[in-house]
């Protein structure tokens, strides 16, 4: 057991705002604040509202010449998010575009997150829906798809400029049409406390051998090396990602995953999961029992010296402790993997797409365009100040800086987000619920794999 | 006669249609709110879904979905067990030291409505935020709760409460109970307050004191009461949301060990990638409604049946 700074409850009930405040999809916190509220909206959804077969209005021929004409009458804009957090930010974006485009309005409206999904699905069945929308990515967007309400918007939207990778995130599973354009996107790094670090004399791992003497250097020392919520399943696969994505080979094991060639049982994949076991002699002792946003004040407050997690911790990372020195890196091949270069798992956050009955969709197509630019990716990184879709992007904060480079040095996809949650049960749940059992004892790496692959094996079809 | 034919009179005078205007608010709020949402949704588990657009006619194929399928074969007798543990839980735990409490603060008197008010105070407390705190008390980095086990050498009880999967749940048992306890409490109170004074002077003077005269008087006095309570824990048991999705999220952790009905329906509506979601999770709605109505009209004619036994 590490030693705990006896501090931390006292430092923890000190101030509220030290509550770590979640970002994305990463908000328990929140997410649990709102349950009862979605749950009432569950009632609705399931309930309230009989649904009608929308009918997709003939877009394909009006909108093939409009992407590049200006509109000439006055048009409004609705833009439906979850982003209630930035809707200022939003406008600001907009600003730029409706002054490049005289006669059109853009018009920002951001709804709770955790109610966002029914909201939209409600309001894209009406004819009082947005003209676009930000949707889910991957298989969060299906639904909405399968229903007919987005646009197909093959051919009609330059995506040039943004990361080819990322377009599966808007892309229909059973169509393979594309429906929408990424606007951010999340990567998967170690982040660690360099005072910390320059305390002890140590250095960013480059090697395995390195790693594994860095992590043995902090378990000798008071600090904790590792930090890290096992107790929310959803962090699990997220760690492994990190810890395991060079092992098992990154986009050459998805390549043959979704060929059919290989599957979750590869004896690589297993060896992925059995390093996320061994990892746990850098935690505390009954890490089963932390929580995510213990894991986060762990970090923030100095007794752990490393953060496995995702670009979207480092808002709230450098909001908690402005103080500290904060550096990234990915963690290098272990002995035995398949990729010999350390690996950056990543996925699109959301794309903007277009309401298949909008009745604005040439000037909608117009300023798709525009969100799939550059010109809009620098503003979205400047503003919103997130990693954007877009390539090439200029990062103005170090730490998101060295994260782009990271990413850009060894891309890979996070599986179990990407390519597995088109189906129950989705990959993320399973191989989170897996690991757990193998922290607990009783699942093998092996196991785990097993029941990853069993339980996605209910929906899942390679090559389709 | 003149009763009879002023009751008579009566009837002509109150005419169905009067009746019916009387009843007709609370029958459209309840048709409206209660029955609409009911029906509709068990029609939804009929059919086939792509997001929200109604596909075919499926009949029960869903059912068979949710019963034979993966995650439901397994993630639901799972969820329904510990559904069953927390119904089990509450009565020998929260029910039993409830009605414990109502008969010591029946006798005591002066202290009574201070103490009546402290034991139901957590029970106005949000059980979201009941189940945060619990999980903060609990945490094995810096939870009072194990600290204070370390402190007085009971070190081999600082378990990680609400990580390990034999303590989870019945956590969730323990903090349901300590914010549901002012519950019963005031509910076999009001029921001691109605046993006539008559009645326990005369069971006294039979010469039935203390244990006795409780199990032969008090208890049998407080079966309307302890029915009531027993069906609404059991309805309280099998909808329990808040505080495990507080406590272990929507994924019941750790590995399932805190899953339940409630949660299993929220991540199949909302956060499985399955675009047939509403059809399963209508399917599951109504087959948890069901059992509860079921169960809760069995156990309903059962003590209807026991109170006729008992006051004739």
């Amino acid at each position: 057991m590490k030693k705990l700074n006896k501090n931390m409850w006292a430092w923890l009930t000190h101030d509220e705002h030290q509550q770590p405040k979640a970002i994305t999809k990463g908000d328990k916190l929140r997410k649990r604040l709102s349950a009862l509220g979605a749950i009432g909206v569950a009632a609705l959804v399931l309930t309230g509202c009989a649904p009608s077969s929308p009918e997709p209005a003939e877009t394909s021929t009006q909108a093939q010449s409009s992407a590049t004409a200006d509109p000439v009458d006055p048009v409004t804009l609705t833009i439906w998010s979850w982003r209630t957090e930035d809707v200022e930010k939003y406008n600001t974006i907009f600003d730029v575009y409706e002054a490049a485009n005289p006669g059109v309005t853009v018009e920002f409206e951001a709804f709770l997150n955790t109610e966002y999904n029914q909201i939209l699905a409600t309001g894209l069945e009406g004819s009082d829906g947005p003209d676009l929308a930000m949707v889910r990515a991957y298989g969060g967007v299906q639904a909405l798809i399968e229903a007919g309400q987005l646009l197909p918007v093959d051919g009609l939207v330059d995506t040039s400029a943004v990361e080819q990778s990322l377009l599966a995130a808007a892309t229909g599973k059973a169509d393979g049409k594309l429906y929408g354009v990424p606007f951010a996107t999340q990567v998967l790094q170690v982040f660690y406390n360099k005072g910390i670090f320059d305390e002890l004399g140590l250095t960013e791992p480059t090697t395995w051998d390195e790693f594994v003497a860095v992590n043995d250097a902090l378990n000798a020392s008071d600090y904790t090396p590792m930090a890290l919520g096992a107790k929310d399943a959803w962090m699990l696969p997220i760690f492994h990602e990190i810890v395991g994505a060079a092992r098992f080979g990154g986009p050459e094991f998805r390549a043959e995953l979704l060929a059919g060639t290989k599957d979750f049982t590869d004896a690589d994949y297993v060896a992925s999961i059995g390093l996320v076991n061994d990892m746990t002699k850098y935690m505390v002792d009954d890490v089963i029992g932390i929580d995510y946003a213990s894991s986060q004040v762990q970090f923030i407050s100095g007794t752990a010296a490393q953060f496995p997690g995702g670009s979207f911790e480092l808002g709230n990372f450098q909001t908690q402790a402005p103080d500290m020195d904060l550096g990234v890196y990915l963690v290098p091949p272990p002995p035995g993997a398949v990729s010999s270069k350390p690996l950056a798992a990543g996925w699109a956050d959301g794309s903007f797409a277009i309401n298949s009955q909008s009745e604005n969709q040439e000037a909608a197509l117009n300023l798709l365009n525009w969100l799939a630019s550059p010109e809009f990716g620098q503003l979205f990184v400047n503003e919103i100040k997130q990693f954007s879709a877009i390539k090439g992007m200029d990062y103005s904060d170090p730490v998101m800086k060295e994260i782009g480079e990271l990413f850009a040095a060894g891309p890979s996809q996070y599986i179990n987000l990407v390519d597995m949650r088109y189906g129950t049960p989705t990959g993320s749940t399973l191989i989170g619920e897996g690991i757990q059992s193998m922290f607990l004892g009783e699942k093998s790496a092996a196991d785990v794999a097993q029941y990853l692959q069993e339980g996605v094996s209910e929906w899942f079809t390679p090559g389709s | 006669m003149r009763v009879k034919t002023a009751g008579r009179a009566l009837s002509v005078r109150m005419p169905i249609l009067t009746g019916v205007v009387f009843v007709a608010p609370a029958l459209i709020l309840f048709a409206v709110f209660i029955l609409y949402p009911l029906i509709t949704a068990l029609s939804y588990s009929f059919f086939s879904w792509k997001g929200t657009l109604r596909g075919e006619f499926i009949g029960l194929e869903n059912y068979v979905t949710i019963f034979t399928k993966k995650p439901f074969d397994e993630d639901l007798p799972n969820a329904f067990a510990h559904n069953l543990l927390l119904f089990a839980g509450a009565m020998v735990f929260q029910n039993s030291i409830g009605l414990m409490l109502a008969v010591v603060l029946h006798k005591i008197g002066k202290l009574k409505r201070l103490f009546q008010t402290m034991f139901t105070m957590p029970y106005l407390i949000s059980p979201l935020v009941v189940g945060y705190l619990w999980s903060l008390l609990l945490s094995p980095l810096f939870g009072p709760v194990n600290a204070i086990l370390k402190q007085i050498g009971l070190e081999e009880f600082a378990l990680p409460w609400l990580g390990d999967p034999t303590t989870a749940i019945w956590a969730i048992v323990f903090i349901t109970a300590w914010q549901w306890i002012g519950f019963p409490m005031l509910l076999y109170g009001a029921a001691l307050g109605g046993i006539p004074d008559e009645v326990t002077e005369a069971a006294e003077i039979d010469g039935a004191w203390g244990i006795k005269k409780f199990r032969t008087i008090t208890l049998p006095l407080l079966l309307p009461a302890l029915g009531t309570v027993s069906i609404l824990t059991f309805i309280g048991a099998m909808e329990a949301f808040a505080i495990p999705y507080a406590v272990g999220g929507s994924d019941g952790t750790p590995a399932g060990a805190t899953d339940v009905m409630a949660l299993l329906f929220y991540r199949t509506a909302f956060e499985s990638g399955d675009v047939g979601s509403i059809g399963t999770s209508s399917a599951l709605a109504t087959v948890l409604f069901l059992f509860i109505f079921g169960v809760a009209v069995a156990l309903r004619f059962l003590l209807a049946r026991g109170e006729k036994r008992l006051y004739g």
